[in-house]
């Protein structure tokens, strides 16, 4: 008995706690924003200007290794954001009712930029990224500046992988620009 | 037909695919290859031990990676039995091979595999490729991925069920069951080579 009029007092406390931040005007985290996309869109997105280094990796909310992963990937952006790294994230979840799940998750891993979700047929999106892809999740692909692949794998990397395989791509442009100079 | 077989030592391959988590993807079967591994016995859902040899048909034979936990496989996993069970009585031998590791996804344990062969009503194998040795020898890399050989044994077609998982009333191309048709037709195959997005074989680690 004493239980249960713990867990409604609980319950009570956490309703008014939640009341009170609305009223304050907080707000529960909403997640990025989400946009859906085509591999031509992604593409557009590795060839934006102002990154030095573009990793897109391919995920999905129900995929093991890819929450495995996921952590280290957001740690990467944040480490090297400041070197001109760009991470772009899309979600291959299937697309009912994707969005909130999506947002979430990705809330729920502190990421604070434009996300995207796969959209349209699966062959001309794998296709469209990199012939050597399989279709198996995670896939991650890492550009140069240029927007020319640099490197590609399938299946969850370590931290150690993925921050080598970034500045491969970081220091063959410096060595490129010091041998140009 | 010209046989483009890449020969890779299994060393090679085990190298591959327990460096990390990555999944090694350079030795995928080559169309006009013929049956790796044919002569390995793995354990069915029956109790019984199943090579691919054991199962060949007179006309083709059908080779699928799937498994109990993946979303993908879920969502085609009726298609992939109607098949199955269609072309099973039309001469083709078919096999569902589950390569995943169970120590990494539980949900693909020998038990479960034995329930969902029962409540999905699959008329042929399902078999647990232990070591994921079989995979391996493949070059598969995610489920479900199918590969089908025809009556004289090479591979005519490697990739996916259809065009739209999660949809059934959506699919506009039957890629899988196309090359079925053609098989038992004895002719050739539409197209040899599809892709979809799936889950990554979860393989055992050494």
């Amino acid at each position: 008995m004493s239980a249960r009029v713990d867990r409604i007092a609980k319950r009570g406390r956490v309703a008014a706690l939640t009341l009170a931040l609305l009223s304050a005007g907080a707000s529960v985290p909403s997640g990025p924003e989400l946009r859906t996309a085509t591999a031509t869109r992604i593409l557009e997105e590795v060839r934006r200007p102002g990154a030095q280094v573009v990793v897109v990796n391919v995920w999905a909310t129900w995929c093991l290794p890819c929450r495995e992963e996921f952590p280290d990937l957001v740690r990467l952006q944040r480490a090297y954001a400041p070197r001109g790294l760009r991470l772009v994230l899309v979600s291959a979840d299937f697309d009912d009712g994707r969005e909130e799940q999506v947002r979430r998750y990705l809330a729920g891993q502190g990421v604070d930029f434009p996300s995207f979700l796969k959209e349209g047929d699966d062959m001309e999106f794998i296709e469209g990224l990199s012939a050597t892809w399989s279709g198996a999740l995670p896939a991650t692909l890492v550009y140069d500046a240029q927007g020319r692949l640099r490197h590609f794998w399938e299946g969850a990397a370590s931290y150690a992988t993925m921050e080598r395989r970034v500045l491969d791509v970081l220091e063959r442009k410096g060595s490129q620009r010091e041998a140009g100079s | 037909m010209t046989a483009r077989v890449f020969t890779v030592s299994l060393a090679t391959v085990l190298a591959l695919a327990v460096a990390g988590s990555e999944i090694a993807r350079a030795d995928t079967l080559a169309i006009g290859a013929s049956i790796p591994k044919a002569s390995t016995k793995m354990k069915n859902v029956d109790g019984k031990e199943v090579s691919l040899a054991d199962v060949a048909g007179q006309k083709g034979t059908l080779v699928i990676f799937t498994c109990n936990a993946c979303p993908f496989a879920k969502a085609w996993q009726d298609r992939i039995v109607d098949l199955g069970n269609s072309f099973a009585s039309r001469g083709v031998g078919v096999i569902a091979v589950n390569s995943n590791d169970p120590a990494i996804v539980p949900e693909d344990g020998y038990d479960l595999m034995k329930e969902r062969a029962e409540k999905a009503k699959m008329g042929f194998p399902y078999v647990v490729d232990a070591g994921s040795e079989v995979a391996l020898a493949f070059g598969a890399t995610r489920t479900p991925e199918a590969f089908l050989f025809d009556a004289t044994g090479q591979l005519v077609y490697h990739g996916t069920i259809d065009d739209n998982a999660k949809e059934p009333g959506s699919v506009t191309k039957t890629y899988l069951k196309d090359a079925l048709t053609a098989v038992v037709e004895g002719k050739a195959v539409p197209l040899a080579e599809t892709k979809a997005i799936g889950c990554g074989i979860k393989f055992k680690k050494a």
